[in-house]
């Protein structure tokens, strides 16, 4: 049977358009996959804003000498809630909250007498349980921001992806604060 | 808690040639794992020959029969027989070309052979449809959530800290976070049970979070969530639905000899229409069907060696009976050897080692989701030296994180013959606090008294007070007999309250395991036996097992960065290793081919008698039809 010239290109055609379309959809399913990983963070990050006054609370007894380092975390805290929607100011805040949380922890473990009350244990777990949570929901945004680049900027989709929209992703990196390692025990 | 690890300090090891990122090893496992499930649809498809052509027969004889019986009352058309007669000339076109060489038309053959096979195919595959669409919901391994499994307690340290681990675990897999099971095992151990990541539970032993640190814990975690969200569960379903075909097949065959598999095939009619029913009750009772009807897959004693009892009185009623039934017993037996030879020689080893791989698989996901191999090989080592027993786990085996039934412990705690009669009496002492009196009259073989007092200790899980009463008075009256004995039972209260969060109830659960622990071999009892066999799981089907040994998994986790010390293989048993492999091979290979002539020969045979035998009874019902 003789395919004409005409017939072979429609039918290239096609496939290109299937493919064209079955990319966008795929970087499409990515970049919701990329928006859910770092809506998580903000999840993580308020569990452990919401988490603070209880262990302020709970250690305020123990600690009277140490008024000024519960001070600092809960003025850190209160910074990070009204940073508001500014990246830059909110990543900061976070991160001097951060540094204020594992500051509090150092101290504390002068204090035997603190570390073997149950509730103090269980809300310390739960703080260390956070921090971590906060780590692994960076890690995998950061996961989840590389398969999407890779995708959006390897041969050929890298010749549309950019004209359909699809930017691409900044990476969580740690700020310079962070990056002094913040020793928190469980 | 561990960030990105620092590589350069990991790497005094010699190994620096053959590092391997975790990314790459995901890769190289997931090739492999399509190579091996395309070699297990294989090992099915191959199996499902012998199986097509030993059922298909069947399926003719009762539509004869049926038909006979029909013509009995009303005549059939000339035409229907005429009809029959042409299908039937097709297969034994294709017979005569199997057996005698004998040139034939090959459009005729390809009908032959689609006589011969696809009655007993679609039968199969439409088996299998109903079995997955039945237990789809159910998923694999409710039976576990039997085991007084419990919520773990938000207001204990460690069960707490278990929660939370999940929690992060779920969060760098991107998953929704699975439901977590505890339950007061022995050993340390933890598997993945369920039908999707949306619903999939984590089934996590005691010891567990008693022996393991945090960063062991979660690498421990991390793989089974990992497990869950590569997809095994569904692998784990679809290798069970295979198992479920073979049991109904086995049970539809079996079902005119005796009450076991009819009351199997009942269970299943019955799960099909309360099915419905949403809830953990529906999911064990799904794994109960799938474990009745695996079982009869191996080859034990069932209805049909009962039925055909040599050692019965004879008589001239019985002598009828199995001569009329003697066809179906050919076949049913050529049937049972012909799925327990493949299953062990081709589909079990294919899916052993698929499940393997995906182990594999899952160890390197998990080293993405921590970041840090030490944690998964500490875990593996510590878990491997703790034995990781969990009693009653025996089908579902191959869900673990390691073999549960590997330890020596469980083998060990068999009681002495002394012993046994000690436990033997002071049950029967209990008896009088049980209301029902007909148990005095019990059996008095030792088995079947365990098993029945495993029912009560069940029983006194679920916090039935009786229950509760009976092994109360046991434990007294033990420790009249034998004081160190009746304290290596636990307190059935002591479970019931630890279910409900007693954190004291917990605590003194802990110091009881300790104890048994700390007994010499021998001296304690393993009383909550499940009444499954536990060589009854998957694994007894295959010759190597569905767990990787620790030593290769240390072997790549060592390659993804594990600082281990990992002593180096043996190089002389290496070699002698070979050496035995090369001279058993040919020997394993003529026996194979022996089983592989035995199963043919027995299926022609049964072809044989059947056809006899169909043409003796179709003699008979044309003579009472002209008179």
């Amino acid at each position: 049977m003789q395919m004409s010239p005409g017939l072979v290109g429609m039918f290239v055609l096609v496939a290109v358009l299937i493919w064209v379309v079955a990319s966008f959809n795929k970087l499409v399913v990515q970049r919701t996959r990329v928006q859910n990983a770092w809506a998580e963070i903000d999840v993580q990050l308020k569990r452990r804003h919401d988490l603070i006054p209880n262990l302020v609370e709970a250690v305020r007894g123990y600690m009277e000498h140490e008024r000024v380092t519960l001070e600092s975390v809960t003025q850190a805290r209160a910074q990070a809630l009204a940073a508001g929607k500014n990246v830059r100011q909110r990543s900061d805040a976070e991160a001097a909250l951060t540094a204020a949380l594992g500051k509090f922890f150092a101290v504390a473990e002068n204090y035997p007498q603190l570390r073997a009350v149950e509730s103090v244990q269980l809300l310390q777990e739960q703080l260390t349980s956070t921090e971590n949570r906060i780590a692994y929901a960076r890690q995998f945004y950061n996961d989840e921001v590389m398969d999407y680049n890779a995708a959006r900027s390897t041969f050929p989709r890298n010749l549309f992806a950019g004209l359909l929209g699809f930017s691409p992703s900044a990476m969580f990196t740690a700020a310079d604060a962070d990056r002094a390692n913040v020793q928190v025990k469980a | 808690m561990s960030t990105f690890a620092p590589s350069s300090t990991a790497e005094q090891q010699t190994l620096a040639q053959d590092r391997q990122s975790f990314f790459d090893a995901q890769r190289r496992n997931r090739r492999a794992s399509w190579r091996l499930s395309a070699l297990c649809v294989l090992a099915a498809a191959v199996m499902g020959i012998p199986l097509a052509l030993l059922i298909t027969p069947l399926l003719y004889a009762l539509a004869l029969i049926i038909a006979d019986i029909v013509n009995l009352f009303s005549p059939l058309p000339l035409a229907f027989w005429q009809q029959a007669e042409e299908v039937a000339r097709f297969g034994f076109v294709a017979l005569a070309w199997l057996l005698q060489h004998k040139a034939a038309d090959p459009r005729a053959l390809a009908l032959g052979a689609a006589v011969l096979l696809l009655p007993g195919t679609v039968l199969s595959l439409a088996v299998w449809f109903g079995m997955r669409a039945l237990f789809r919901r159910a998923g694999v391994g409710g039976a576990l959530l039997a085991l007084n499994a419990r919520e773990p307690n938000q207001n204990e340290l460690k069960e707490l800290r278990l929660a939370d681990v999940v929690q992060e675990m779920a969060i760098a897999a991107g998953l929704p976070a699975p439901r977590v099971m505890l339950v007061d095992a022995p050993g340390a151990n933890v598997a993945a049970i369920g039908s999707s990541p949306a619903d999939a539970c984590l089934v996590v032993s005691r010891p567990m979070i008693d022996e393991l640190s945090r960063d062991e814990l979660e690498g421990a975690l991390a793989h089974s969530i990992a497990s869950i969200g590569n997809g095994d569960l569904h692998i784990a379903f679809q290798v069970i639905a295979v198992f479920e075909t073979c049991g109904v097949l086995l049970a539809l065959v079996n079902s005119p000899f005796g009450p076991q598999s009819r009351g199997s095939l009942w269970r299943i009619v019955r799960y099909g229409f309360i099915g419905s029913r949403t809830g953990q009750d529906n999911t064990k009772e799904a794994d109960a069907v799938a474990a009745i009807l695996s079982r009869s897959v191996a080859l034990d004693t069932d209805d049909i060696d009962r039925f055909f009892d040599p050692t019965a009185k004879k008589s001239m009623l019985r002598s009828i009976r199995n001569f009329l039934f003697f066809p179906i017993f050919l076949t049913n037996f050529a049937i049972k050897l012909s799925l327990w030879f493949f299953f062990l020689v081709i589909l079990g080893p294919s899916v052993a080692l698929l499940w393997r791989t995906r182990q594999y698989l899952a160890d390197a996901c998990a080293v993405q989701l921590t970041r840090n191999p030490n944690g998964l090989a500490g875990a593996l080592q510590k878990l491997t030296d703790d034995g990781g027993a969990i009693p009653g786990s025996g089908w579902a085996s191959h869900l673990f994180l390691i073999n549960p039934a590997s330890a020596g412990r469980a083998a060990s705690n068999a009681p002495i013959p002394q012993q046994k009669e000690m436990l033997l009496k002071a049950w029967a002492a209990s008896a009088q606090h049980s209301t029902a009196a007909g148990r005095l009259s019990g059996p008095t073989d030792f088995e079947s008294n365990l098993r029945e007092a495993a029912a009560t200790y069940r029983a006194a899980f679920a916090g039935d007070a009786q229950a509760v009463a009976r092994i109360g008075a046991m434990r007294q009256a033990m420790s009249a007999l034998d004081p160190a004995l009746a304290a290596s039972i636990p307190d059935p209260a002591d479970l019931a309250a630890a279910r409900k969060g007693d954190i004291a109830a917990i605590a003194r659960l802990q110091a009881f395991r300790r104890h048994i622990a700390s007994q010499p071999p021998g001296a304690s009892q393993q009383q909550t036996r499940n009444d499954a066999d536990p060589s009854s799981g998957i694994s007894s089907i295959s010759f190597f097992g569905f767990h990787p040994s620790l030593k290769r998994r240390l072997k790549r986790l060592r390659r993804m960065g594990a600082r281990l010390n990992v002593a180096a293989a043996d190089s002389k048993m290496w070699i002698v290793a070979t050496v035995l492999s090369l001279i058993l091979a040919p020997f394993v290979l003529l026996i194979a081919g022996l089983m592989l002539l035995l199963i043919a020969v027995l299926t022609m045979s049964s072809l044989t008698f059947l056809t006899v035998w169909l043409a003796f009874i179709h003699k008979i019902f044309a003579f009472v039809a002209h008179h």
